[in-house]
């Protein structure tokens, strides 16, 4: 069986003022329907194109990039298919919709009925009991926030999220609420997790394999026993070991 | 005599609802050390940090028994007296570069604008000390740094110029709000460097404002973890493990470890008696 989400020498290039900026070079790497596969590297690395790209909100100058067997394409197919949680949940709600029209836009794109019921559920699903409903986002917490962008990810029952950050605007405590939020989802609706993130540790509580990024390349793929094992041969991913650790006690 | 001693200091905003204390007592003293401050957003950590310099607008006020830099009791000090001190003996580092550098002003600009203005320094001189300073930060090429504008610059770049404009007239004590959570861990090592040396050689003191309780326990001497304007635990960097009060526990609990079980993670049960 193949996998769910296939990567294939991945190439993307900007072009600007006749420069060129190779932004990810040579990518392949393949997700399996279920599985959960972190993406960590420093800001520039790349990581969080290769989810654009997937998207199609980036300029793609070579290889493939396949959802289920099929070329990735942009439309309202796929958007049932794949959905986007974005790393700063103050900018990614619009700020003058309530969480009822944020929620209920895209069962109105796709036709779906059901509104009430829908936009209640995945509220509850969520974590947010109804009150939160006709809300504007200046009234929630960065938590709740964050949960309003999962909802709005899950309107449509997609099979894959991809999630770039979903918690590095968010204190330790909230980010320990919206990482478990994720895992249960994942358990309970089955889906596939493609997570970026430039926390080791976050990645290895979240991730069975990881990919670490730099210039735009693949340097280095370990898996979790590895990781915790202290396998990681890469200096960089070294250092990124290290940020995720405490003092050694004296 | 410590270079920097606190005691009882509480910032109240005035608002429609009544006033609100966003720091409320707190106290500690600071020597040529690297202290940190720790908690959550609203904790007040930057609150404390400001009030330092006396940097609270109305409706804000701040309030102390006694805040002493150097033997100048700050509280009584007259606003020209601060200003003397700002900049030149305290410097504090923001937090978001994009708010806090000039977009409209080349960065060579801002960088040369106190020491031609303060110490009434030549413009070339005052260049030469300046993209001496970027280079003593890491910025590999600081003439073209200086003729951009903050805008052209990424992220960490950004960070480093402010921390080279606040490093440039050698200040006693740097006050660093979240100086390096914008920052790549490769980029965050070398800015803590830059730091580190500072207090090692020059003898600065340094007031180190995080969320993040892993980085300070490697980096700083010793920790005050605040809650809602509180401090409610102060210990040595170094034993940040051996902490005792839930709080600091349940923080520290909440992270995710590598190669930890993937269960769900403990979530902070907030107790109201913490921020009494």
């Amino acid at each position: 069986m193949s996998a769910l989400i296939e990567i294939e020498n991945l190439s993307v290039t900007f072009r600007q003022r006749g420069r060129e900026v190779r932004a990810v070079r040579d990518v392949s790497f393949s997700v399996a329907a279920r599985e959960s596969f972190g993406l960590v590297g420093e800001s520039g690395s790349g990581k969080s194109t290769i989810l654009r790209a997937i998207c199609g909100m980036a300029p793609v100058s070579g290889g493939s990039i396949r959802i289920g067997g099929a070329p990735a394409a942009t439309g309202r197919a796929f958007a049932a298919r794949v959905q986007m949680v974005f790393q700063d949940p103050y900018s990614s709600l619009h700020p003058r919709r309530t969480v009822d029209a944020t929620l209920a836009e895209p069962l109105a794109i796709h036709g779906r009925g059901d509104r009430d019921a829908r936009v209640l559920a995945a509220l509850g699903d969520v974590g947010l009991d109804a009150s939160f409903r006709f809300r504007y986002p200046h009234q929630l917490s960065g938590g709740q926030r964050q949960r309003v962008a999962i909802a709005r990810a899950l309107m449509l029952e997609p099979e894959i999220l991809l999630l770039d950050e979903p918690t590095s605007a968010l204190d330790a405590s909230v980010q320990a609420e919206a990482l478990n939020l994720l895992s249960r989802l994942r358990v309970e609706r089955g889906l596939t997790f493609l997570m970026v993130s430039h926390d080791l540790a976050v990645i290895d509580h979240m991730c069975d394999a990881v990919a670490v990024m730099r210039d735009g390349a693949v340097v280095e793929r370990l898996d979790r026993a590895t990781l915790a094992d202290g396998g990681a041969q890469e200096p960089y991913t070294r250092q990124l070991l290290a940020a995720s650790a405490y003092a050694a006690p004296v | 005599m410590s270079l920097l001693e606190v005691e009882d200091l509480r910032v109240t905003f005035d608002t429609e609802a009544g006033p609100v204390e966003a720091v409320r007592g707190v106290s500690f003293s600071l020597d040529r050390e690297r202290l940190a401050i720790v908690g959550e957003s609203g904790s007040g950590k930057t609150m404390t940090g400001r009030a330092l310099l006396r940097l609270i607008r109305p409706p804000g006020r701040i309030s102390a028994r006694r805040i002493a830099f150097d033997g100048v009791d700050m509280m009584a000090a007259s606003e020209r007296q601060v200003r003397a001190l700002r900049g030149r003996r305290i410097a504090m580092v923001m937090q978001d570069p994009k708010f806090s550098l000039n977009p409209v002003m080349r960065v060579g600009d801002q960088l040369t604008e106190g020491l031609r203005r303060r110490d009434r320094m030549g413009a070339r001189s005052a260049r030469e000390k300046a993209a001496a300073m970027l280079e003593a930060v890491q910025i590999r090429e600081p003439d073209r740094v200086m003729h951009a504008y903050p805008h052209e610059l990424s992220g960490g770049m950004g960070q480093r110029v402010m921390i080279a404009m606040m490093l440039i007239p050698g200040p006693d004590l740097l006050i660093a709000d979240e100086p390096t959570s914008a920052l790549d861990v490769t980029v965050q090592a070398e800015v803590l460097a830059i730091l580190d040396n500072l207090v090692r050689e020059r003898g600065m003191g340094l007031i180190f404002i995080s969320h993040d309780l892993r980085l300070v326990s490697r980096f700083c001497d010793r920790v005050l973890v605040m809650y809602k304007g509180r401090v409610v635990e102060e210990l040595a960097a170094g034993r940040l493990e051996d902490a005792r009060h839930p709080y600091t526990r349940g923080l520290m609990a909440c992270l995710p470890r590598i190669g930890g079980d993937r269960g769900p993670l403990p979530v902070l049960e907030r107790d109201e008696a913490w921020a009494r």
